[in-house]
């Protein structure tokens, strides 16, 4: 597998000039012999200088999964070692000195990259499931504090993330207020049948009087993924006197376009170490000044409680924040890719997209949903006949895709709906493409599940643990 | 200078000119290098603040989250709840708890603070507790503990409680008797106290408080809960939280157990284990208990709370293990701070057995430290111009008080001075050395330039 790696067209492009972030001039490593004559900017990845940066990952793994952890170049590592070093060197001189100053240095960059009026609107969080926290526990204080009715709505997606679940019962159940799921088809062949759901589960939020205090609403779904039309999601929500509208783009920036004035929600998070190549963990949270949202705090207080929530959530007690701080590294490594973050989005949709279309040729099957309603990651039908018939199933073949094959993929387990009749696809991968995978790497994940059903594999065959 | 290293007292490993029969334990060259990561020149005489981590533990951090990064879904599902397991049972030996289910990783005290006051917060919100039922803190609390309280106590409709400690304090009975008035207080017109908080080691001014004693008196007074911060205390003093007896107790160990930044230990005693403690970050793991809900809050760097087993080893390289750290702390922050007051012709703020490995060393009154912004300015100017680095505390005179005198005038302002296993004589005859020069230039706070 390895030795794939060194040769030439490892890349897979749907035209030999379109090698990721290089021109064809650029496509061999000999470019490091002409001297460096530029002034500014830094020149565009070779192939082999993507290879190099992400030299760390386990070459035997073919690793279709950055949507779960995302992953993180060298260069990045290696300057968020840098900052890490000037803390433990003079702890109380970086804290009084440098980590303001660089916390808001990665928020106007951030700003900046998602259209946000002020950096005001931009708060740095570890992560997409801390920023649910935050956004839930002041409709939490709404209800507690009689703002809110008992019996008040809260709207979310069926398939919302299992931690915001877990996160809207912890603050709005507990807190005396009602969820209504918003059912969605999978797989689903248009945006109408999404808007079409969302604007049923509205009517109920609002049934009986009731007000629908929030609107929970994914940009890109997790399991199964599938790109939600926001935008238009927000509009109805406004048309239909939704109080606050929050989208959950765990996976947004660097995935689909994240335009803060465009998309109009009052709360947007997305994780900046799964498509925007941070190191773990780093996110931010927006939130649209006009809202309002004073009552916003970080839950772990410290002495800058009341500050404003991008002052709180920049001392939340003795941490190591390097991660916040690498971003302004991260957006000299992206720009050395042709088109920079749009252009890396762009490349990683078409290959996505390539290469499931070759897995359900392949295996008979076909994709969760249409081309245009993909991100960097699809969901890539399985051969009905391994019998996946539940999630734990679906875990199980995914343990024995790693442990057995080297591949590295989250399956998702599909209910078959009634009426439906029998060798529907039950069973879903979802592989996703970023700038270190290579065509290898989804042939050995077909050849994987090629060589199962040649077995004769079904999951009823798995030990039950 | 070796020779005169006081650290060396006794021990074994001294100036290498010794017959080496001690071999065993680790010996001062070795201790520079584990900390040759630090700032040269700079006298860090505040380990209290954020601690420090030997290169030995940063290579074992290191190693896990190059881990991580190489394959982070096999590492999620194999190793990562193993390690954390294996770091708490390392902590509930060390804390002389029953049981693993009672101890929980979090990032840092700050953390367990919010975690335990908004279960607190629930209850008044809720209406279990009456608006007029209160939460007993020390005056000098962590602010961070104080504005938790506030975020979630009195945002909640209750009330709160201060308990003024005397400072500087000659004994343990001045603060047990000042705790005992405060409950009175706390109980009066019919009302009930639901949890008091108390330091074990507080911050500014540091004092080791009697806290066995003071859970003891809760518990005789009916307080429902107590809350032990003991930020400073893990690798300060002998933690026994059987002993100690309280509901919840944490602390950090990045400030004196060598972890990097950060992580720190919540205790919750089992009987007392509510299911209703929970982190405020939920994820799926919401329910499953404190300890789970801990270990996975959403993708982030664990590494620090995976290092335990290596800070382990590093610690029992030194003679007496954490023990023979701990003890030596002591000894030598107190012989420090009296050398300090004696050459300033100042106070200690403590008796030395109420001081651990961080102690209190008055200022000279010439200084004139009378603000808070004084104080600032004064550990700015030694920071940036003697390459001192050390906090300074700004005592506010009682009313009709005139506190303890030098022969000049009133004494406002202390540094707390630390000692951790890396600091030398130079650190502090450097901090000695600036404050007399500063007050042999006849300058007060108030005429000292910073950039």
């Amino acid at each position: 597998m390895a030795s794939s790696l060194h040769s030439n067209n490892t890349q897979i492009c749907p035209n030999p000039t379109a090698l990721n972030g290089g021109s064809a001039a650029d496509g061999k490593s000999q470019i490091s012999k002409k001297p460096r004559l530029y002034a500014d900017p830094p020149p565009l990845f070779t192939p082999s200088d993507i290879i190099s940066e992400f030299s760390h990952h386990d070459p035997d793994v073919a690793r279709i999964n950055n949507g779960s952890f995302g992953c993180c170049p060298s260069s990045v590592l290696s300057a968020q070692n840098q900052l890490q070093l000037q803390w433990l060197r003079q702890p109380d001189n970086f804290y009084f000195n440098q980590l303001q100053p660089k916390i808001i240095q990665s928020r106007t960059i951030i700003k900046d990259i998602i259209n946000a009026d002020h950096v005001d609107e931009v708060s740095i969080v570890d992560n997409a499931t801390t920023a649910a926290a935050i956004v839930l526990q002041q409709i939490a204080w709404g209800f507690a504090e009689g703002k809110f009715c008992r019996g008040d709505a809260a709207v979310m997606l069926h398939y919302a993330y299992g931690s915001v679940k877990k996160s809207v019962e912890a603050y709005v159940t507990r807190a005396g207020g009602c969820v209504i799921e918003v059912p969605l088809p999978f797989p689903v062949s248009s945006v109408d049948e999404i808007v079409k759901e969302f604007r049923q589960a509205l009517r109920r939020g609002k049934q009986n009087g009731r007000k629908v205090r929030l609107a929970v609403i994914d940009h890109v779904t997790s399991m199964p993924t599938v790109v939600i039309p926001v935008k238009e999601l927000v509009t109805i929500c406004r048309e239909e006197g939704v109080d606050q509208v929050f989208v959950d783009a765990a996976h947004g920036i660097g995935c689909v376009d994240v335009d803060m004035k465009q998309i109009g929600a009052d709360f947007y998070t997305s994780n900046l170490h799964k498509w925007f190549f941070c190191p773990p963990s780093v996110a931010f949270l927006y939130c649209k000044k006009s809202t309002n949202n004073s009552d916003l705090h970080h839950p772990v207080v410290s002495h800058e409680y009341g500050n404003g929530l991008a002052i709180e959530s920049a001392w939340i007690g003795t941490r190591d924040y390097s991660s916040y701080l690498v971003v302004p590294k991260v957006l000299e490594f992206i720009n050395r890719f042709e088109g920079g973050i749009e252009g890396i989005k762009k490349r990683n949709h078409e290959y996505v997209v390539e290469m499931g279309q070759m897995l359900v040729k392949a295996w008979g099957t076909r994709l969760g949903c249409p081309p245009e309603m993909c991100s960097s990651m699809v969901m890539v039908g399985l051969p009905a006949c391994l019998g996946i018939s539940s999630d734990h199933d679906a875990l199980e073949l995914r343990t024995c895709l790693r442990d057995k094959f080297g591949v590295e993929v989250p399956i998702y387990y599909r209910p078959p709906k009634d009426g439906e009749e029998g060798g529907v696809v039950t069973g879903y991968a979802r592989i996703s493409y970023q700038v270190y995978n290579k065509v290898e790497d989804y042939y050995k994940f077909r050849d994987a599940i090629n060589q199962l059903v040649d077995n004769a594999f079904t999951c009823a065959s798995l030990p039950i643990s | 200078m070796e020779h005169e290293d006081p650290r060396n007292g006794e021990s074994p490993h001294r100036s290498s000119k010794k017959p080496k029969f001690s071999s065993n334990y680790i010996p001062e060259s070795e201790i520079r290098d584990e900390f040759s990561h630090h700032q040269p020149r700079v006298a860090r005489i505040n380990n209290g603040s954020f601690g420090s981590c030997p290169g030995s533990v940063l290579a074992a951090q290191r190693r896990w989250q190059l881990q991580f990064l190489r394959q982070p879904d096999a590492f999620y599902f194999n190793t990562l709840r193993t390690g954390i397991t294996a770091s708490r049972m390392i902590i509930k030996d060390l804390i002389n708890a029953d049981h693993v289910d009672e101890v929980s990783l979090v990032d840092n005290a700050t953390t367990a603070a919010s975690i335990v006051l908004r279960q607190i917060g629930h209850s008044f919100a809720e209406g279990k507790f009456k608006e007029s039922d209160t939460v007993l803190m020390l005056h000098c609390a962590f602010q961070a503990v104080k504005k938790s309280i506030q975020a979630y106590v009195t945002r909640a409709g209750g009330s709160v409680v201060e308990v003024r400690l005397p400072f500087p304090v000659n004994s343990e009975e001045e603060i047990i008797s000042e705790f005992k008035k405060s409950i009175t207080e706390g109980k009066s017109n019919g009302r009930k106290i639901r949890l008091a908080i108390i330091d074990h080691i507080t911050s500014m001014p540091s004092v080791v408080i009697p806290v066995k004693e003071l859970v003891r008196v809760c518990r005789e007074e009916g307080i429902d809960q107590v809350f032990v911060d003991a930020a400073h205390a893990i690798g300060s003093l002998k933690v026994d939280v059987k002993e100690i007896g309280a509901d919840f107790y944490v602390s950090n160990l990045h400030k004196w157990f060598f972890c990097p930044p950060s992580v720190a230990f919540l205790h919750c005693k089992k009987a007392n284990a509510s299911s209703d403690v929970h982190h405020p970050v939920v994820s799926h793991e919401y329910g499953n208990g404190l300890p789970i809900e801990s270990s996975w809050i959403g993708t982030r760097d664990y590494s620090s709370q995976l290092v335990i087993p290596a800070v382990l080893e590093f610690v029992n390289r030194f003679e007496g293990g954490i023990e023979g750290i701990m003890e030596r702390n002591h000894e030598q922050v107190v012989k420090m701070g009296k050398m300090l007051a004696e050459s300033w012709g100042t106070n200690l703020g403590s008796p030395p057995e109420m001081c651990t490995a961080m102690i209190m060393v008055g200022l000279p009154s010439r200084l004139c430290l009378n603000s808070e912004e004084d104080a600032s300015r004064l550990r700015s100017y030694l920071r940036d111009c003697h390459e001192v680095e050390v906090p300074i505390f700004y005592q506010v005179p009682k009313d009709g008080e005139d506190g303890v005198r030098d022969n000049d005038g009133c004494i406002t302002g202390y540094v707390r001075i630390s000692h951790q296993v890396y600091n030398t004589l130079d650190d502090y005859e450097k901090l000695r050395d600036a404050i007399n020069q500063i007050v042999k230039d006849g300058k007060t706070c108030k005429m000292l330039c910073i950039e």
